[in-house]
């Protein structure tokens, strides 16, 4: 039986070198026989490392041996690089087709926002104590106040930039918020989504009740059908996740959350893409002094595009579904959605390593839930 | 050390299984070579540091641009501060309230420099480094992990959790791990070295676990810090669980540590000429247990 210090003194030289060799810079800038240089040392102290461990070779060297392979390997298998070009991609097709796959999903959203916001327009019209009773009256003075004259002298370029400034922090903040609290088993996504439909819906239906209704609905028509949609979906996304915790397949509850992180990856991006362009026409389009037949074509034209995009981009010419007739009518249920296709895969999968063993799913006791 | 005496106390003395959780908080990763190695994961109180950190350099980035952007937003001249100036300062806000740790994260391997002040990477669970739409979601998701306020949930989760992930990290299928910068000791000697007849009442190789090798060389390791009244209270919480595992008997218990410490990593002194073998307790190796052939008596 070789000891621990017979073990150190034959080894420890390679050690070094790996050491020395691993530094901070990306692979693919040092000259190639250094790179093949650390995947020759980085299998000789795997090997090593498994042999100190099992002759039982003290801690600081299992350890040491611990942090150089893991160092290595993490050199090694470096990720795809992600490409512009396929974050473009991800939102120009896969984003529609992921939002098309989860359709129950988004519709579950659009109906938890817009009833309220039905709700919020209709009571607010009918009396303004409704309209206090959900908003501040200061704040609904406020509204009144910013749209009491149209946007026909526009208003001066800097005010429009702090405003789109104001869109991108607050709205799409919203729409983040509306997605990560659906993780605590959907309930903050519902939340969220009702509470802003009733917010956005009241505010809407106070500034038409006090009389100001074609200044405001000129202002919003342009950008609304990407702002309200893209909330919209991001909440449904926030959904899936949540019921991705309570139906499991059989998967542990992080497993099962994990298989959905591409599509989930998607949407949100999908979604920030749509405030984004919500953000600027909100800035810079809406208040401007357009005439407003002009807007609501626009608009018209807008809320057309958005339709298209979502439910057109991204389709496969060829329908694999009916290319095979015996196929069992359960398949389409568990096999991933088309658009995994697009977003970049795990990069575990490539390599064919299973991953850490999930543990139980321990922190999905319902104390947390909501 | 309470903790480990219960660890050997839950080891039978025929049965060393491997699988049994390690002592320390870590995460084993199986590399294409069928390598596992170990990566050591990072507990809520340096991740908090590291959020401490990083939340400084967020505010220094946001006064400093947003200075800038208000003194240049004024310098047009427009109404007073200039609502440009206010614009990109909100935008700018949000950029780094949403999106600070995903560039960063990204372009520097896993490691946001509040995590590389501490030490700390992000890392997907089978140890590759993580991509631009894992750290994506996993950043976003601090927007559940910090409510009601303070990271609450996130801490619960984590807490719960073997491997200390919050919320976003499950989503994304990360883990936080802490990488020391690690050396290899000079070997641990005893003091005064072990004879060659205390040696010889210890055999050979005593079969302890990897573990309990481990607990005892951390042990050994801090003879030099513990007073010997001290040394010995320690040692006595776990010295009785081997002695009796090993049929062994001892005078002090701190010594005998440190012995079966040294028999069990540097093996045979070599003025050892012939190494006493052990004799085995059969009744502990079960009933019905044949003990095996000796040498020349009945190997081919």
């Amino acid at each position: 039986m070789i000891g621990r210090d017979e073990f150190v003194a034959k080894r420890s030289a390679r050690w070094d070198e790996l050491e020395r060799l691993l530094v901070d810079k990306g692979l693919h800038r040092l000259p190639p026989a250094t790179i093949s240089r650390i995947a020759a040392l980085y299998r000789s102290i795997c090997a090593d490392l498994m042999r100190a461990r099992s002759l039982g070779i003290g801690a600081d060297v299992t350890g040491h041996l611990d942090v150089l392979a893991s160092r290595a390997h993490n050199v090694l298998y470096a990720p795809k690089p992600y490409r512009l070009r396929a974050l473009w991609e991800l939102v120009l097709f896969g984003f529609p087709r992921a939002f098309r796959a989860n359709w129950r999903f988004n519709l579950l959203a659009f109906v938890l926002f817009y009833l309220p916001f039905v709700v919020g327009i209709l009571g607010a019209l009918h009396s303004t104590e409704f309209a206090e009773g959900i908003l501040p009256r200061s704040m609904l003075r406020g509204m009144e106040e910013a749209y009491s004259h149209g946007f026909d002298d526009g208003r001066a370029t800097g005010a429009d930039a702090a405003m789109a400034g104001f869109y991108v922090h607050n709205n799409v903040g919203i729409a983040f918020r509306c997605f990560s609290t659906g993780i605590l088993f959907g309930f903050g996504s519902m939340f969220f989504l009702v509470y802003n439909g009733l917010v956005t819906g009241t505010v809407l239906g106070h500034v038409m009740h006090v009389g100001h209704g074609v200044n405001i609905l000129t202002f919003v028509c342009g950008h609304s059908p990407f702002e309200l949609n893209a909330i919209v979906i991001a909440g449904g996304a926030g959904l899936q996740m949540g019921y991705a915790l309570v139906r499991t397949d059989g998967l542990t509850r992080t497993a099962s959350l994990r298989r959905r992180a591409p599509e989930l990856f998607a949407q949100i991006s999908g979604a920030a893409f749509m405030l984004l362009i919500a953000a600027f026409i909100e800035g810079f389009w809406s208040p401007s002094s357009i005439p407003p037949p002009v807007k609501w074509g626009f608009a018209g034209v807008m809320t057309i595009l958005v339709l298209l995009y979502l439910l057109l981009f991204g389709r496969q010419r060829t329908r694999p579904v009916k290319a095979k007739p015996g196929r069992k009518r359960g398949d389409s249920a568990d096999a991933p959605p088309p658009s995994s296709r697009m977003s970049s895969p795990p990069p575990s999968s490539r390599m064919s390593t299973p991953p850490v063993s999930a543990p139980p799913p321990s922190f999905a006791s319902p104390r947390q839930g909501g | 050390m309470a903790g480990m005496q219960a660890q050997l106390a839950r080891r039978s003395p025929t049965t060393r299984d491997e699988e049994a959780d390690p002592l320390d908080t870590t995460a084993d990763v199986e590399t294409p070579e069928h390598v596992r190695f170990r990566y050591r994961t990072a507990g809520p109180a340096r991740r908090a540091a590291a959020y401490l950190v990083d939340l400084m350099v967020r505010a220094v980035i946001i006064s400093v641009f947003g200075f800038l952007a208000l003194i240049g937003g004024a310098s047009l001249g427009e109404e007073g501060i200039g609502g440009v100036g206010i614009g990109l300062l909100l935008t700018l806000y949000f950029l780094v309230e949403w999106f600070y740790y995903v560039v960063s994260e990204t372009l520097m391997g896993g490691r946001s420099l509040g995590k590389r002040a501490l030490r700390l990477r992000v890392v997907k669970q089978s140890g590759v480094p993580l991509s631009f739409s894992d750290s994506l979601l996993r950043n976003l998701l601090r927007g559940a992990d910090l409510l009601p306020n303070f990271y609450l949930v996130g801490m619960i989760v984590m807490g719960r959790d073997r491997y200390f992930r919050r919320l976003g990290d499950m989503v994304a299928g990360t883990l936080v791990v802490s990488e020391e910068s690690s050396r290899v000791r000079e070997p641990l000697m005893i003091h005064p070295p072990p004879t060659a007849k205390e040696l010889s009442r210890i055999p050979a190789r005593p079969g302890l676990s990897a573990d309990e090798v481990e607990a005892l060389e951390l042990f050994v390791g801090r003879f030099g810090q513990l007073s010997p009244a001290r040394q010995e209270e320690l040692a006595d919480l776990v010295a009785p669980t081997l002695a009796d595992r090993l049929g062994l008997r001892y005078r002090s218990a701190a010594r005998f540590l440190g012995l079966l410490y040294f028999r069990e990593t540097r093996g045979v002194l070599p003025e050892e000429s012939q190494p006493p073998r052990p004799t085995p307790n059969l009744a502990d190796y079960g009933p019905g247990f044949q003990p095996p052939p000796q040498p020349g008596q009945g190997w081919p």
